[in-house]
């Protein structure tokens, strides 16, 4: 927290001084320039924490700048006119909000989708302002904006802008370093994952997008008194296009970098724009430069500094997370009939099987009997087509990852499925965290200090759990899978779907496993639904087999019951029923 | 009136048919490749500069054609050379990629050529009578033109070994490889085809809009949302895509206003990103 502060004081007072440095002229140069840095620190934090690249902000930037001229238009010089200022900035982001939660419902992608959605939206709000001359002064736009109240000459509205700047910063600082900033950037990283923790990441990731919408939009709102002059080139394509050339110039995956992009890009090529035509060409090519080789931008030469800095995190203090509350009886589940076809391909072919008094349930079957596409129709990667299926009494007619998970369902996938840029602390955190978190909590960071018995019991059986700092891509494959396995049972699910959960481990491992597997259903009081090759698990795990073949069920029974069922018998030595 | 009625009917099958042209290196690029070439209409620009210099040399208007395609295939074998195949051929980078690349070529052009609009004549003056209206026999020549184009590289993809091969590479890369298909030079050779035919589309266009440096943009959005309404990677998307975006945009411009047309196509673009991304002929 200590070293948080300082780092923002810094930035506040080197905003605020540099003018006594520069004079007036520059006051004015890069009050504007603070501007397009401020539209760019919100695309730094959508593009580079969260993976959704916004090609088309400058139209954000331009809503609030019309509505404030009018703001400003109306209230003249009454105080009432630094009220359009925030408002403005609230309405662009609300629409934004609702515009990318629309999009984003429903579906998993991080493709181009999204960013040309974007594009074509500020093509046409290009379009409109030009076009309705009546309200936006059509090509010429609006002129002769009034500046806003007591605020005399550049200077003044500079030091405004200034501070408005490094609070932008400072809260963008903040959120990146608090659990929700974790979650987006466990969204860029694997946001299926996130979604079966039981997280709606729809709405984290219009979240993310409304800040920097709000951030365009407070850009805009000043610039109409900094400019005395709105037109329609703010939504512009070509203006859009400069903010994502300066995030990705300064570097889009730290705070500051969108800014400094944006001022030093901003500074020189007012410089050197007029003296040497080819300097837009350097530009360009330093922007090509930026996408081949130098993903971190300028603030990559930097980096050396930050090892250099004073202050780190310091350790949360330990606390105990809130507890899940205990239900009686574990998740029952019930398949009738159901069936599910890709293509041509029948893949459930009219499924009935229904869990019983068992906690652990074995599914075997031949490859390509159904068994991970039964799990996989359960939590809503695959649609069904027909049939029902009960979960704990009620009939899912359309299961989502998320839903399924908040009914108190975790799934282990058979490869497993981490966070790979995330630390191992924070993998634990954010499952930790689903089902648990109230509103606001993801704004506070204490909660990186919680903890669960569940969870100390888990580093105590898998001792590389405890070295927090490191990243789950440096983990091995064996590794990963544990590490799934753990994020998975500290939810505390009423409901575990294993995937094959000891593929690719080795004995000590798996043996390691069963273990943990046996404790967590005495402590938890939870279901297990288990697919499983290896029959020695099976033998020592399950309390129930079902066997499926072809999309079917085709026996069920104890170990030794499966085992002596010729139809069984029949399948696994090739012959055809 | 009913002679009236079929200069439009002509007209928005004009309309289809250039669209068709000027989309058809973007969706080769796009479509088969799945690199969003976002500098796509700076290549049709470039093709269209070809013509008028090599119409300023006083050459016959139909030799900027070999002109242009090895002008602008020149420049996309340097460009997948130097920027497409680092990026591996990723939709995301490359399209960021080639989003600097378009800034980079019109600032370019913007340095050889200047600002200021550059007029080309057209070359075949003229015009027909076509049931008892007279109809410009530029257009008439590019309708033909673009329709046996179209048409016969529908058939040499549906037909040909090549074809077969860049169905087998986009497919399954590694596959391919496996069964002796060079994806490289397969890969290469493709993007390069892409840039060449924009350069050809620009010197078919380059008669009849004003020659700039910004001219690409209007090309690259038309083409770009023609391929996501119609679907990449199909004729019939192509087909579809420009038959919709092109028909649209003809029938509200002569019915209501070119803004409204415009608008039209960029809401309908938006509906389909949302709600059908993968357009209406996808490959499957």
């Amino acid at each position: 927290m200590a070293s948080f502060l300082v780092r923002n004081a810094l930035i506040l007072a080197a905003l605020v001084l540099l003018p006594l440095f520069l004079g007036e002229f520059w006051a004015y140069q890069l009050g504007l320039y603070f501007l397009y840095g401020l539209a760019a620190l919100g695309i730094g934090l959508t593009w580079g924490q969260v993976g959704i690249l916004p090609l088309g902000q400058g139209m954000f930037v331009a809503i609030a700048a019309y509505l404030t001229a009018y703001g400003l238009f109306g209230f003249g010089t009454s105080p009432m006119a630094y009220l359009v200022l925030p408002a403005a900035s609230v309405v662009v982001a609300v629409f934004g909000f609702a515009f990318a939660a629309l999009v984003f419902r429903g579906r998993f992608e991080q493709g181009p989708s999204f960013s040309l959605m974007t594009l074509a939206l500020t093509l046409a709000a290009f379009q409109i302002a030009n076009g309705w001359s009546s309200v936006t002064g059509g090509f010429n736009g609006l002129r002769n904006i009034p500046g806003l109240p007591g605020l005399d000459g550049f200077l003044d509205l500079y030091h405004l802008i200034a501070v408005v700047l490094a609070l932008s910063i400072a809260g963008v600082d903040y959120l990146v370093r608090a659990p929700i900033g974790v979650l987006w950037r466990a969204i860029a990283d694997n946001e299926r994952r996130l979604a079966f923790l039981g997280y709606d990441v729809a709405l984290l990731k219009a979240a993310g997008f409304a800040v920097a919408c709000g951030l365009a939009g407070l850009a805009g709102a000043l610039y109409a008194p900094q400019q005395n002059l709105v037109t329609p080139d703010l939504a512009g394509f070509a203006f859009s296009g400069d903010l994502v050339i300066f995030a990705a110039v300064g570097g889009r995956a730290t705070v500051l970098g969108p800014v400094i992009g944006a001022l030093v890009v901003g500074v020189l090529s007012a410089e050197l724009r007029d003296r040497f035509p080819w300097w837009e060409i350097v530009i360009a090519l330093f922007f090509i430069l930026v996408v081949l080789r130098l993903p971190g931008g300028l603030m990559t030469l930097f980096a050396p500094l930050r090892r250099l800095s004073l202050g780190r995190n310091a350790v949360p203090v330990p606390l105990e997370a809130p507890s899940k509350p205990r239900t009686a009886s574990p998740l029952s589940v019930a398949f009738e009939d159901v069936r599910v076809r890709v293509g041509d391909v029948t893949i459930l072919d009219g499924l009935s099987v229904r869990t019983g008094e068992e906690a652990v349930l074995c599914v075997i079957g031949p490859n390509g009997a159904g068994k991970t596409s039964a799990l996989n129709v359960m939590t809503g990667v695959l649609p069904k087509r027909g049939g029902r299926i009960v979960i704990d009494g009620l009939d899912v007619l359309r299961p989502e990852p998320a839903t399924v998970a908040g009914k108190g369902v975790a799934r282990k996938f058979q490869t497993p499925s981490v966070f790979p840029k995330l630390t191992i602390d924070e993998n634990l955190a954010v499952a930790l965290w689903a089902g648990r978190w109230r509103l606001f909590d993801l704004l506070r960071p204490s909660l990186f200090g919680w903890t669960s018995p569940l969870l100390e019991e888990m580093r105590g059986r898998f001792q590389f759990l405890e070295q927090g700092g490191k990243l789950a891509s440096a983990l091995s494959h064996g590794e990963r899978q544990l590490l799934e396995l753990t994020m998975a049972l500290i939810t505390e699910p009423r409901l575990l779907l294993l995937d094959e959960p000891c593929a690719g481990l080795s004995h000590e491992e798996t043996s390691a496993v069963i273990e943990a597997i046996q404790w967590a259903r005495q402590y938890l009081n939870l279901r297990i639904i288990i697919i499983e090759h290896d029959m020695e698990l099976v033998r020592r795990l399950a309390d129930r087999v079902v066997v499926l073949h072809q999309g079917r069920f085709l026996a069920d029974g104890s170990i030794e019951e499966v085992q002596h069922n010729p139809e069984v018998q029949a399948v696994y030595v090739g012959g055809s029923r | 009136m009913e002679t009236l009625l079929l200069t439009q009917v002509i007209n928005v099958v004009y309309e289809v048919l250039i669209l068709a042209i000027i989309v058809l290196g973007l969706a080769v690029v796009m479509g088969l490749l799945n690199v969003l070439n976002i500098a796509h209409g700076e290549f049709i620009m470039i093709g269209a500069y070809t013509a008028y210099v090599v119409q300023k040399s006083g050459l016959p208007y139909v030799l900027a054609v070999p002109a242009a395609a090895g002008v602008c295939g020149i420049i996309g074998l340097v460009v997948e050379r130097f920027l497409i195949r680092p990026l591996r051929y990723e939709p995301f980078e490359t399209l960021l990629a080639t989003w600097g690349l378009g800034l980079l070529l019109r600032k370019l052009v913007e340095l050889g050529f200047g600002r200021g609009y550059r007029s080309v004549e057209i070359p075949v003056v003229g015009s027909l009578n076509f049931f008892g209206e007279a109809y410009p026999t530029y257009r008439l020549v590019l309708m033909g033109v673009s329709a046996s184009v179209l048409a016969g590289l529908f058939l040499w993809y549906r037909r040909a070994p090549t074809g077969a091969r860049i169905r087998a590479m986009v497919g399954n890369p590694v596959l391919a490889e496996a069964v002796g298909i060079k994806t490289r030079e397969l890969a290469r050779n493709t993007f390069v085809t892409g840039t060449a035919m924009a350069g050809i589309a620009g010197v078919m266009i380059a008669p009849l809009t004003p020659v700039e440096p910004f001219m690409g943009l209007a090309f690259i959005v038309n083409s770009f949302f023609a391929l996501v309404v119609g679907g990449m990677g199909t004729v019939a998307g192509l087909f579809a895509g420009a038959g919709i975006i092109g028909g649209l945009q003809s029938v509200l411009s002569a019915t209501v206003n070119p803004t409204t047309a415009y608008l039209a196509m960029l809401f309908l673009s938006i509906l389909f990103l949302w709600q059908r991304p993968r357009g209406l002929f996808p490959r499957p």
